[in-house]
């Protein structure tokens, strides 16, 4: 069983972050940054193509992670790759060790680096969730028997500041339905928003990991509420980074992050933190959290 | 309707060999609509070419708002109406959509066509002035549960079971300007008080039937589509 596995089960409160395959094949650095935070978390999820832009797979560098002692968090969305090539690589990682898989849908080519590309979208995420599950229980997508099945700890994704929310929660509740084992959530910085939500999935009686987003300054801040679905921080944080002169923002950034996770604590069953490459921030943020 | 845009005039101008005699071909249904391919259009395209310096040696559309991808009516037009200049010409500039363009083909026996218009969608001519899609031809119609709207067409990730959480103020992730399909869905089905359908699991969808090329044997009480998924027959009993 894996430890993300084991500690969610047990109810403890756990940590995860990310990293990020490289475009080319120099992994030193988001090697280095597992690295510096692979004694603060649980487990460490490597995204998919992330923001529809090609780069090395995931499910090599999880591999690469268990390696060196990491637990990775497969991350897998469905819009480059059909139900075949989908459950092959869902197999694939399971030989390799990797037990813990993320479903996405992914966002769209058009927003990355290869917008001609033909998009696939053969499967949507629930639809991924449940062909985990099917894998699981030892049949494939077609109700073909398999020899010798996997035993994945499989999650989905929500966005607890979507308008309307109701369509979210209905999405969740399908999720779960299809077999969901834990959720992460979107970035969270307006913790009573949060809240509110919880409150709306209470008896749903499963997992959720809350996300952070390191904020890196106000910039980034207005970028993301005016461009990012579901992303909404809130006007006091925003002129907290704006006063923050360039040299101390990375000590505030962990100092909003940890502040947000130590809010967030009794409310959620852990944090997913994404550095977006300030790494060395992730044990600095898990440090002031008060987690122990 | 099969709604199309015309190419660019140099583009088309840039497959005609020197010297090459060219008959422009248009439609009087959907490619008149779309103003790239009616009557008009078409001796519009002739004037133009002529002016390039190309050998039209005619030019043509169906009358009476005929379809260029009904083959009888293709034959007619090309055989008869306008045997003597089609037989001068090396080729044909269709301007239509692809079915058009091969019931050229089919209706000169094996002529030598040129692609005058690109084939975008299949659409609704929702005004005069504006087409656009609600369908995309999949071969398997699952509206009933998404109040009449189609998700494979309306959200570009073609989503069934729920929106992703890409969609800010109602608006897509892919286009800011374009209404989230599943917002759509959603209001449509609050509004006939069908809300729990979207709780309803969706299945993959069988792709199969979306396979190409696809067909429909018509006979007198019944219908068989055949596609990838295999034959299905109906009968109108």
């Amino acid at each position: 069983m894996s430890k993300l596995k084991e500690r969610l089960m047990k109810k403890e409160f756990v940590v995860t972050s990310e990293i990020g395959p490289p475009k080319g094949v120099n992994i030193d650095g988001p090697m280095e940054d597992a690295e510096i935070f692979k004694d603060s978390v649980t487990a460490v999820n490597v995204t998919d193509n992330q923001s529809a832009v090609m780069r090395i797979g995931s499910l090599a560098m999880c591999h690469l992670l268990k390696q060196k002692g990491i637990e990775p968090v497969y991350q897998v969305v469905t819009r480059d790759r059909n139900r075949i090539a989908l459950q092959s690589d869902l197999l694939s990682a399971w030989v390799l060790g990797i037990e813990n898989v993320l479903c996405l849908t992914g966002d769209h080519s058009s927003l990355g680096d290869h917008q001609e590309c033909k998009t696939v979208y053969d499967l949507d995420s629930v639809q991924l969730v449940k062909t985990v599950t099917g894998l699981n229980e030892g049949h494939d997508l077609a109700g073909n028997e398999l020899d010798g099945k996997p035993d994945f700890f499989h999650g989905a994704v929500v966005t607890p500041e979507y308008d309307p929310v109701e369509l979210q929660i209905i999405k969740m509740k399908k999720k779960i339905d299809a077999g969901a084992q834990f959720f992460q959530t979107q970035a969270v910085y307006d913790v009573k928003a949060f809240e509110n939500f919880m409150s709306k999935i209470n008896d749903f009686n499963v997992p959720v990991m809350a996300g952070i987003v390191v904020l890196k300054s106000a910039g980034m801040a207005k970028y993301m509420n005016e461009n990012v679905a579901g992303v909404f921080v809130p006007d006091d944080i925003i002129e907290e980074m704006a006063a923050t002169p360039k040299q101390d923002r990375k000590k505030k950034a962990a100092e909003i992050s940890a502040r947000i996770v130590r809010e967030l604590k009794p409310l959620c069953q852990g944090i997913h933190i994404m550095p977006l490459g300030w790494d060395d921030t992730v044990p600095d943020i898990i440090g002031q959290s008060d987690l122990a | 309707m099969h709604a199309t845009i015309q190419k660019p005039l140099e583009e088309i101008l840039d497959t005609l060999k020197k010297g090459e005699k060219v008959f422009v071909v248009g439609c009087s249904n959907c490619a008149a609509k779309c103003h790239s391919g009616g009557e008009e259009e078409t001796k519009f395209m002739a004037q133009r070419l002529k002016r390039e310096g190309v050998a039209v040696t005619g030019w043509a559309a169906p009358p009476n708002g005929g379809s260029l991808c009904k083959l009888s009516i293709a034959e007619k037009m090309l055989n008869e109406d306008n045997a003597e200049a089609t037989k001068k010409a090396d080729s044909f500039l269709v301007l239509s959509c692809g079915q058009g363009i091969h019931t050229v083909i089919d209706a000169t026996e094996g002529g030598y066509v040129h692609p005058g218009c690109d084939t975008t969608f299949g659409g609704e001519t929702v005004s005069e002035d504006y087409i656009t899609e609600f369908c995309s031809l999949c071969g398997e119609c699952i509206v009933e549960t998404t109040g009449g709207l189609c998700p494979l067409t309306l959200c570009p990730k073609g989503l069934l079971n729920g929106p992703c959480g890409g969609s800010k103020n109602g608006k897509c992730e892919v286009d800011s300007d374009q209404d989230c399909g599943w917002q759509l869905i959603y209001e449509r089905l609050k509004q006939i008080g069908k809300l729990d359908s979207l709780y309803e699991y969706r299945e993959p969808k069988n792709y199969a039937k979306w396979s190409k090329p696809r067909s429909i044997q018509i006979e007198s009480n019944r219908a068989t589509f055949k596609s990838l998924a295999g034959m299905h027959t109906v009968e109108q009993k």
